[in-house]
């Protein structure tokens, strides 16, 4: 195929998003003194200055040995101003929100320009918001009570799982985040961004005190009802069933296999192994190793892979990422080529590209940096029954613990906490301790079959680089790879 | 009184009022600036003042924890009136409720939490002390010419606590860093690397140069890696490595872990674990030590708590809640900031260095693994398992080799820990946790 003049390739141009208009709360800061931070910030010259302004409610609860241990709830409040020129990034924040205190910050981020500002005034505007996400009831407002519920809900189902089951944590966190970003452009948004998810995780011993473990939660920026469908049920019982299943597992056999991923939460192998190669701040660097190949052959035929911050009520979704751009789709690679890299304003304007809304950052305390929204691997053609089938002895991996990539040299490893053999297309005994690791654009070159199914993400995955975290999506079908390194503690003697 | 007592007292008198039983203010303040170079020139420039205030309170055995940055005094009394309101909300423990006031006696002076050096640094520091790291890298390897990152900082800071059963305590502490992220390069190849270092002293503190080189080195001699055949082999963590094996091990000592049943630590407290040259102790009351402090997250006294000595496991690390729960006392390992409720952490935590030099302990392995970075969490406190993605450099007779990469190394904590068959001289503290160099009897190297 002829490759695109422009890095960002859109596989269809998006459907327009309903413009949403409610009523809303007061802004977060008064436009006129919006107006009087930034005039401050660009005295000294700089090319470009920015107010983000952020309200954020968090609630946490928590329950362990069968009651609710704590309950808690938190608010944060700031602002951050940055100021650029060239490549230069000036920043103060401050959780003090008087106006002296607020100047202080734009004069102290000013200082990183040293030219003579200019007298313009500057007039902000809102700008419409996409709208991907609905939460009717802020989650903030939701009683408390009925967030409770839901975690003794799961540990009543847990434990009535299995009688193996002997230790049971479930938590329920909220967020209610309300930001404002407005630049010198004159460019202002707001946005509301409703984010919770549950989590259980289990502990079982069998009668010869073998322990396993089992974890597994989900939400998304979702309304409360969300959990009459995805209840704590299930969560509770696909944690449950996971550290019963893994009873009796048998070392890991170290050396390189096949190995077939679980659709869903799998993802985050994607995620690791390629998505944080792609982001623009370590290809302007050339600390990537995927910087300077675009349009080049960088995985499998088989292989798409799409970052989406519109996917309706995802965990990563945005309507507009902290630079204020709205959140979109983009396909990075396309059919195994390199296709394009996610932006953020600044790396977008040193590399004369523009912003893919992917500018995301964790709070006012923090800058913007590219980042990934809902990251995932498009489907394609074979059954999953079929991709197992193909498999005469291999590692089946059916759910991840962490991941970890090195994106400069591209290894990657990532814990698999339920894996079983593969033996003559089939499942075989459960695996312990079997870790996967490789190199990024290897592992993508592997990829020998692709799944046609679904690939829920439950919506539990947080992303941290540079010590900053963001709520991100993953999602991957059934997918075959060969020749993968598996480490584990046993070697030698055949699988 | 100070701005910040009359917030945390008015926090405690206002919660009491609202119905709590028990009241517990931590509010910090604190000033940050941090710098981050590229090419000779500032990238990034971050200054701020940062505050926020944490209220624990108790409501009849029921626990609600409220926190925010706001110190007005409609705002301070809404956040009291938030944290009853949560508790209330919360089931009733026998086991919740403030360290008594006689637990919350006998604070040690803790020498060297505050350097006045550092809180009166010029603005220009970081930036100067950053573009030093850099040009040193860069001198070191002419492979090293950029950087992921490189930067500077320092943060002067204060916390201070209230309780409702008597206790108010704070101090001041000041700490400066450096670091240093290089890409070494070398035909189409890319290799990073990391170094740091992080001080309460600024007299303490690696000079920007050592920093830049070592980051250098650590990165160039990585170029030409390769996977290795899967073996089982001896095995080598350097200090960076070892500590984060320290860190497994006292996740492991965990008393809310020990209590829950989720540690490979259970019931064999008193049990000979490794020889006799393992000690790990987390100490905090070290002198000038990055996590001392006069009492922890609770207003306990901290101390010296030894969890393995001798090889012989000894103690775990409680905070007040889950001691009541083993039915033991708080070893003042409750950690916390501002918007977080206490829980088990360490303070200065490292492995006593043995007398061997670290080239003597590779010296010792005809056929091994020198491991210098790691990637993924690693252990599995409940069953021992450990499996990392490793990289590093081959021992070959004695020395260092050729560089290695995308192979994992795999055992179990417990036998690792009898397998620790020699510890370096070499303590150093990069952060929280130090450790010297370590080497291991035998660990799995899964690659080709």
């Amino acid at each position: 195929m002829v490759p695109p003049a422009v890095s960002i390739a859109r596989r269809r141009t998006p459907p327009a998003p309903p413009i949403a208009l409610p009523a809303r709360p007061a802004p977060l800061l008064d436009p006129r003194q919006i107006e009087r931070l930034l005039s401050a910030a660009m005295s000294r010259g700089a090319e470009f200055a920015e107010v983000f302004a952020e309200h954020a409610v968090n609630t946490a609860v928590v329950l362990n040995d069968q009651r609710i241990e704590s309950a808690q709830s938190g608010l944060v409040q700031g602002v951050g101003i940055r100021v650029i020129d060239g490549a230069k990034v000036g920043y103060a924040y401050s959780d003090d929100l008087d106006e002296p205190a607020l100047m202080r910050a734009a004069q102290t981020a000013a200082l990183i320009a040293h030219g003579k500002g200019s007298e313009a005034a500057i007039r902000v505007s809102r700008a419409p918001v996409p709208s991907h996400y609905q939460v009717p009831i802020p989650l903030m407002d939701v009683a408390l009570t009925d967030k409770a519920k839901l975690l003794r809900r799961a540990d009543r189902e847990a434990r009535a799982f299995d009688a193996r089951i002997k230790v049971v944590q479930a938590s329920w966190a909220d967020h209610t985040r309300r930001i404002l970003v407005a630049n010198s452009t004159g460019h202002l948004v707001e946005d509301t961004q409703n984010l919770c998810r549950i989590n259980v995780s289990v502990v079982a011993e069998s009668a010869k005190g073998e322990r396993r473990r089992g974890f597994f939660g989900g939400g998304g920026r979702v309304p409360f009802s969300h959990f009459d469908t995805f209840t704590p049920e299930h969560v509770a019982r696909e944690a449950a069933r996971q550290a019963i299943a893994t009873m009796g597992a048998v070392e890991a056999h170290a050396g390189p296999q096949t190995v077939v991923l679980a659709p869903g939460w799998s993802g985050i192998l994607l995620h690791e192994a390629v998505g944080h190669g792609l982001e623009a701040d370590f290809i302007r660097k050339g600390t990537s190793l995927f910087a300077g190949k675009l349009n080049q052959k960088v995985a499998s035929d088989l292989v798409t892979v799409i970052d989406d911050g519109t996917v309706a009520g995802g965990r990563g979704a945005i309507n507009v990422d902290d630079e204020g751009q709205p959140g979109e789709r983009k396909v990075l690679i396309e059919k195994g080529e390199l296709k394009g890299y996610m932006f953020d304003s600044l790396n977008a304007k040193l590399m004369g590209q523009r912003s893919t809304g992917s500018g995301r950052r964790q709070s006012f305390r923090h800058l913007p940096m590219p980042r990934m929204t809902n990251t995932f691997l498009a489907p394609g053609d074979d059954t999953p029954e079929d991709i197992l089938k193909g498999v005469k002895r291999g590692l089946y991996c059916a759910m991840f613990g962490g991941g970890q990539v090195d994106i400069t040299n591209g290894n990657f490893v990532f814990e698999v906490s339920e894996a079983y053999q593969i033996e003559n297309g089939r499942l075989g005994r459960p695996v312990k301790g079997a870790v996967l690791i490789g190199v990024g654009p290897t592992a993508l070159a592997n990829v020998s079959a692709v799944g046609c199914d679904p690939m829920p993400d439950p919506g539990m995955g947080t992303c941290g680089k540079d010590g900053q975290s963001v709520p991100v999506g993953v999602g991957l079908p059934t997918l075959r790879i060969d020749d993968v390194t598996v480490g584990g503690t046993r070697v030698g003697g055949g699988a | 009184m100070s701005g910040e007592k009359k917030v945390i007292q008015r926090l405690i008198r206002q919660a009491l009022k609202l119905g709590a039983d028990q009241a517990e203010a931590w509010l910090e303040r604190g000033r940050n600036g941090s710098v981050r170079v590229r090419d000779g020139e500032v990238e990034e420039l971050t200054e701020s003042t940062a505050k926020g205030v944490g209220l624990r309170v108790f409501v009849r055995g029921r626990l609600g924890f409220a926190y925010g940055s706001d110190f007005g005094n409609a705002a301070l009394d809404a956040l009291a009136g938030r944290a009853v309101a949560l508790a209330e909300a919360s089931a009733k423990h026998r086991h919740h409720g403030l360290p008594p006031a006689e637990e919350l006696r006998g604070h040690a002076r803790v020498k060297g939490l505050f350097d006045k050096d550092i809180a009166a640094l010029a603005p220009d520091w970081k930036l100067k002390t950053a573009l030093e790291v850099e040009k040193a890298g860069r001198a070191y390897d002419p492979r090293v010419s950029n950087f992921r990152s490189v930067g500077a900082g320092e943060s002067v800071h204060e916390v201070h606590l209230a309780t409702s059963e008597g206790f108010t305590g704070s101090y001041e502490g000041t700490y400066a860093f450096l670091f240093a992220v290089p890409v070494a390069s070398e035909n189409g190849e890319l290799q990073t690397s990391y170094w740091s270092d992080s001080k309460r002293f600024l007299a303490d503190l690696d000079s920007p140069e050592a920093i830049g080189r070592e980051a250098a080195r650590r990165a160039a001699r990585m170029l030409g890696a390769r996977k290795v055949p899967s073996q089982k082999v001896p095995v080598i963590f350097d200090p960076l490595m070892a500590a984060s094996f320290v860190n497994a091990i006292a996740g492991a000592a965990n008393g809310e872990s020990i209590e829950r049943g989720a540690s490979i630590f259970v019931g064999r407290q008193g049990e000979r674990l490794a020889g006799e040259h393992v000690t790990i102790v987390d100490d905090g009351l070290l002198e000038r030590g990055l996590g001392s402090a006069p009492f922890d997250g609770e207003g306990v006294p901290t101390r010296r708590s030894p969890i393995l000595s001798q090889g012989v496991l000894e103690g775990f690390l409680y905070d007040s809640f889950t001691a009541r729960k083993a039915r033991t006392r708080s070893t003042g390992n409750a950690a916390r900031g501002y918007s977080s409720l206490p829980s088990i952490g360490t303070h200065n935590l490292y492995l006593e260095p043995g007398t061997e030099s670290p080239e003597s302990l590779i010296a010792g392995v005809k056929n091994g693994f020198y491991v210098t970075s790691m990637l993924g969490q690693g252990a599995d406190l409940v069953t021992g398992d450990y499996s990392r993605g490793a990289n590093g450099l081959w021992i070959e007779d004695g020395e260092l080799g050729h560089p290695v990469q995308e192979v994992t190394v795999a055992g179990n904590l417990l036998q690792m820990l009898r397998d620790v068959d020699a510890v370096g001289s070499d303590l150093q503290f990069r952060g929280g946790t130090g450790a010297p160099t370590l080497r291991f009897r035998e660990l799995t190297v899964a690659g080709s």
